[in-house]
């Protein structure tokens, strides 16, 4: 079985592409539309990543990885958030809330493959 | 890939269009907090979104505005009428850049706004220049890096400590190691020696750190990459020691074997005056044995896997999360016209079915058609519900034609909505925008009067026009009601007099007046400040809504406004209605016309001379089908009065027999049938002959006037 | 574009109205029916026939004697329903129009064609793309999209005032 993704996007088309890049190459990939959809998805499945996005409605990016490094199961996890921005702020935020590491919008399969093996072996 | 862009097209352009809804009721509210960020984060997304799909243009122009609406966003600028235009005028360019369109006119409009809104960023830099400096020093040390050029093998030195609580961001540091591996020949000595007593030990920190001997062609810019998420939470120290492959050197090898066998600390002064001493050696290039992937140490194993986080269970299937997420679906447009033409067949085979069970007088056959009937109407009504949209979709195109209007004009109108909510056949909906549009346009320009006159007449200053729409049976209507001139009846008689569309002899009402103003040709542009200037192009709006077999009508009172009304069937493909004949013509009336069914005798109908029947003592007025069809064959001498609603009166319609209930699949009669005015379509019964549907409204009205 | 391929293509389906010969451009022409049972449209014009189902869609069915000016008469065994595909305004319109016998498909060189007749004859011109001469008899090319899409009829009631204009 493959490792699994959550992805966590507002974003449908990007959902979509980051959803299919990753299984074809072989992770297993659930999607959440924001926070608090990907936060559905931690009750009992078996996460081994979560990709998420950091400006999303209702709940976001920031939010959800606070959120994810309460549960003791997943504190240590890898986080790797979506970002276009190149400001040093919000990088930090995340970071200081918890996430791993990040991927600068856009970026192609190669980079997304390569980041997630990154965190992820 | 390319139905991966279909996609972002799609919901690009769903962005687009509640950015222009956010952009509205931002205008109206603007210190409206969640708005702004609305606006901010749809900007962002265009961004991020748009270049991956290859929407440059939409991604570069984005760019700014979002930079603008980030200050905004955090209070550093204010919202203003004329960012509000260009940022509204930037929707519509959007738009086309979405739709692809790349002619000399969308290349000018995104120069032009593009000027305009690097003009704002630019000034409110220059207001920030004044107040303080800013320095970048991330920007610094990238560019650093990029001056070291990738060449040959080179050796570095990295010394990677991490800060104790690494792990709490689901950091593995091994993974890091791992990967400084794969980029060349590696050695790895961990140092245990900050690991506490097993009592004092936390299993979520991390007590180790490395030394790192490296000889890669990647440069140290690569090496830097590879700590690029932990930069800010380890000491990192990467040092070039030397201009070649050390592991080449069988000394050197030896040394750290040795170091490494005695796990002695690589003092990076002592490594440095080693390789000097090497460097003064003839070394003969040597192939030495490294056994590749040997490297990180076992120890270092032995204490991560302490710290690792335990393992989930893995039993769980993912299956049941996914369906448990899912609530709607998007479907393709083209999908539900399948889906609804598929139901469409379906009905008309099933009535063939039931026509040859019932001939067949097989009663299990009879039964299973009469199932397969019941089945057909509930899929019928399910596909129906599917492609219902709620007027909602329309509004925002509606508001933003209202806002511009307003300011063109230079008039102050309130739009309101109600029942947004209500919902359309979307094929109804697709078409009904253009015409709503357009009436909406002549309320505001023909309708609301100027300030001054408004004040003058004693009415508020503002002007206010309502949309508004509700379900009346199974019917949709939409109102659209303003307060303003109104329209005069005595100038339209004058004007159609003149222009001899009425004679002077008959007295007209009131609702046959206006009504002249949806004829075509009675009102053009020339006289938009005359009479009925308010009839421009009403002759289209009329047919526009006729063709989805709607109705426009118009209520006036000078001075206190206009009230539009449009009338729409809930769907345009399948209607229960009733089958009936005249001699051997089968023709459909909508079920949700007819309230009753008497029978008559045929020569009281015929000696009838005002065409009036009492039942139930109440007075009936009827047509008499056979004579007004112009049916002569086959008289029979019993008569069906099918008595149908008719505004708010009640009319009979005499024909030979009523079958029964059927479900019609509408057809179209076809342009060549068009002109026709009393039907609505045809639908083909079981025998494969076909019935026309009647528009009750449009029968009365023909054969009553 | 359109009128390239049609005139391009020389084959023409012939058939007799009222003792005449006519022709129609295959290009113009999906299917021949047997007479089906035909529903009356109320208030139609007069050479409207009805309406009858062509595989599960409305097709509207012209008397072409009417049209021509020829009397109405009885069915019989041979009259049938030319289906005709034409472009009225824009879109591709189906029309079926009854005939009373369909006779065959002729080749026809563009040489033979014949240009229409002017004055005198007893059909408005407009309709006429051209004429051919068969066997001695001559055979008129309909233009099947100006007959179907007018409501004038193809006869002329009095030649002489027609002619004039």
């Amino acid at each position: 079985m493959g490792k699994v993704v959550l992805v966590v996007d507002d974003s449908e088309s990007i959902l979509e592409v980051v959803s299919f890049t990753l299984e074809n190459n072989g992770f297993d990939v659930l999607k959440a539309k924001d926070g608090k959809d990907a936060l559905k998805h931690f009750d009992g499945a078996n996460i081994d990543l979560l990709v998420t996005d950091l400006h999303m409605p209702v709940m976001n990016g920031i939010e959800l990885i606070k959120e994810v490094r309460a549960m003791p199961e997943y504190k240590h996890i890898p986080i790797l958030f979506l970002t276009t921005e190149t400001q040093v702020a919000k990088k930090i935020e995340a970071k200081k809330a918890g996430a791993t590491g990040w991927l600068i919008k856009p970026f192609n399969a190669e980079k997304l493959i390569a980041t997630i093996k990154k965190v992820l072996r | 890939m390319e139905s991966l862009q279909k996609k972002f097209i799609i919901e690009a352009n769903e962005f687009v269009n509640n950015l222009e809804d956010s952009l509205l009721s931002l205008e109206k509210n603007p210190d409206d907090k969640n708005k702004i960020q609305e606006i901010f984060r749809i900007m962002h997304s265009l961004k991020g979104s748009g270049a991956m799909f290859g929407f440059d243009d939409i991604s570069e122009f984005t760019h700014n505005l979002e930079n603008i609406y980030d200050l905004i966003r955090n209070e550093k600028m204010v919202v203003t009428k004329e960012l509000l235009n260009v940022t509204l005028a930037s929707v519509d360019h959007l738009r086309n850049l979405l739709n692809q369109k790349s002619n000399e006119e969308v290349k000018n409009e995104h120069q032009r706004l593009t000027n305009i809104i690097n003009d704002i960023i630019n000034n409110k830099n220059k207001e920030e220049k004044k107040d303080i400096e800013i320095a970048s020093p991330i920007k610094q040390v990238s560019i650093l890096r990029q001056d070291i050029k990738n060449q040959d093998l080179k050796t570095y030195f990295i010394f990677f400590e991490p800060n104790e609580n690494i792990f709490s961001n689901g950091t593995n540091p091994l993974y890091l190691l791992d990967e400084l591996n794969s980029m060349g020949t590696c050695k790895v000595f961990s140092r245990l020696n900050k690991i506490p007593s097993i009592e004092n030990i936390n299993v979520e920190k991390c007590y180790t750190y490395w030394d790192v001997i490296l000889a890669t062609s990647q440069g140290i810019n690569a090496i830097s990459d590879v700590f690029i998420f932990v930069e800010d939470d380890c000491n990192l120290e990467i040092l070039e020691i030397a201009a070649y492959n050390l592991f080449e050197n069988k000394f050197f090898i030896e040394e750290i074997e040795n170091k490494k066998f005695l796990k002695e600390n690589i003092s990076i002064d002592e490594l440095q005056k080693f390789i000097s001493t090497l460097s003064n050696i003839e070394v003969e290039p040597e192939k030495i044995d490294i056994p590749e992937k040997e490297v990180i140490s076992e120890s270092i194993e032995d204490v991560v896997d302490e710290v690792k986080p335990k393992p989930k269970p893995k039993e769980i299937v993912t299956h049941q999360i996914k369906e448990k997420a899912i609530s709607t679906i998007r479907v393709s447009s083209e999908k539900l016209d399948q889906l609804m033409n598929l139901v469409s067949e379906l009905v008309t085979t099933q009535a063939r079915l039931l026509l040859f069970a019932e001939e067949s007088k097989d009663n299990e056959l009879i039964a299973i058609a009469e199932n397969v009937q019941k089945l057909s109407r509930q899929l019928r009504e399910n596909a129906f519900d599917m492609c219902l949209i709620p007027i909602q979709t329309l509004l925002t195109r509606f508001k933003r034609l209202m806002r511009d209007l307003s300011n063109e004009l230079n008039k102050d109108v309130e739009f309101i909505t109600e029942g947004a909510e209500t919902e359309l056949d979307k094929t109804i909906i697709e078409n009904i925008a253009d015409p709503v549009m357009h009436i909406l346009r002549n309320s505001i320009d023909h309708g609301i009067e100027s300030e001054e006159t408004r004040v003058r007449l004693g009415k508020p200053k503002q002007g206010k026009i309502l949309l508004k729409a509700f379900y009346s049976g199974t019917n949709v209507h939409i109102m659209i009601k303003d307060d303003g001139v109104g329209i005069d009846t005595e100038k339209i008689k004058e004007k159609a007099l003149k222009m001899g569309i009425i004679n002077f002899e008959t007295s007209y009402s009131k609702k046959e007046l206006l009504n002249l103003i949806l004829i075509s040709g009675f009102s053009t542009s020339k006289n938009v400040t005359d009479v009925s200037g308010r009839g421009v192009g009403m002759d289209v709006v009329k047919r526009n809504i006729e063709e989805i077999r709607g109705e426009v009508e118009i209520d006036s009172v000078v001075n206190e406004g206009t009230t539009i009304t449009i009338k729409l069937p809930l769907t345009l493909s399948i209607i229960d209605g009733l089958l009936v004949k005249i001699n051997n013509t089968c023709f459909i009336i909508p079920l949700s016309a007819v309230d009753r069914i008497y029978e008559a005798d045929r020569s009281v109908l015929e000696n009838s001379f005002n065409n009036i029947i009492v039942f139930e003592s109440k007075q009936i007025p009827f047509l008499y089908l056979r004579h007004e069809f112009d049916i002569t064959d086959n008289c029979p001498s019993k008569q069906n009065l099918v008595v149908v609603n008719y505004e708010d009166k009640q009319i009979g319609l005499a024909v030979d027999t009523v079958v029964g209930e059927y479900q019609a699949v509408l057809k179209p009669l076809g342009k060549y049938l068009n002109k026709n005015e009393i039907f609505s379509g045809a639908s083909i019964l079981g025998d494969g002959t076909v019935a026309l549907v009647m528009d009750t409204n449009k029968v009365i009205n023909k054969f009553t006037n | 574009m359109e009128d390239n391929i049609l005139k391009n293509l020389d084959s023409y389906l012939t058939f007799e109205l009222g003792g005449e010969i006519f022709a129609v451009n295959v290009a113009n022409v999906l299917q021949i029916l047997e007479l089906p049972n035909i529903t009356k449209v109320p208030k139609a014009p007069e050479y409207m026939k009805g309406v009858v189902n062509l595989y599960g869609s409305v097709l509207p069915v012209v008397d072409t004697r009417i049209k021509f000016g020829l009397p109405e008469t009885e069915y019989t065994a041979n009259t049938c329903i030319i289906v005709l595909s034409i472009e009225i305004d824009g879109t591709q319109v189906n029309i079926g129009a009854i005939v009373d016998l369909v006779l065959q498909v002729l080749e026809v060189k563009e040489a033979d064609i014949k240009p229409p007749p002017g004055i005198g004859e007893k059909y408005k011109s407009e309709f006429i793309q051209g004429m051919i001469k068969v066997n001695e008899e001559f055979i008129m090319l309909l233009d099947v999209a100006k007959v179907f899409s007018s409501d004038d009829l193809v006869y002329i009631k009095d030649s002489v005032n027609e002619t004039n204009n």
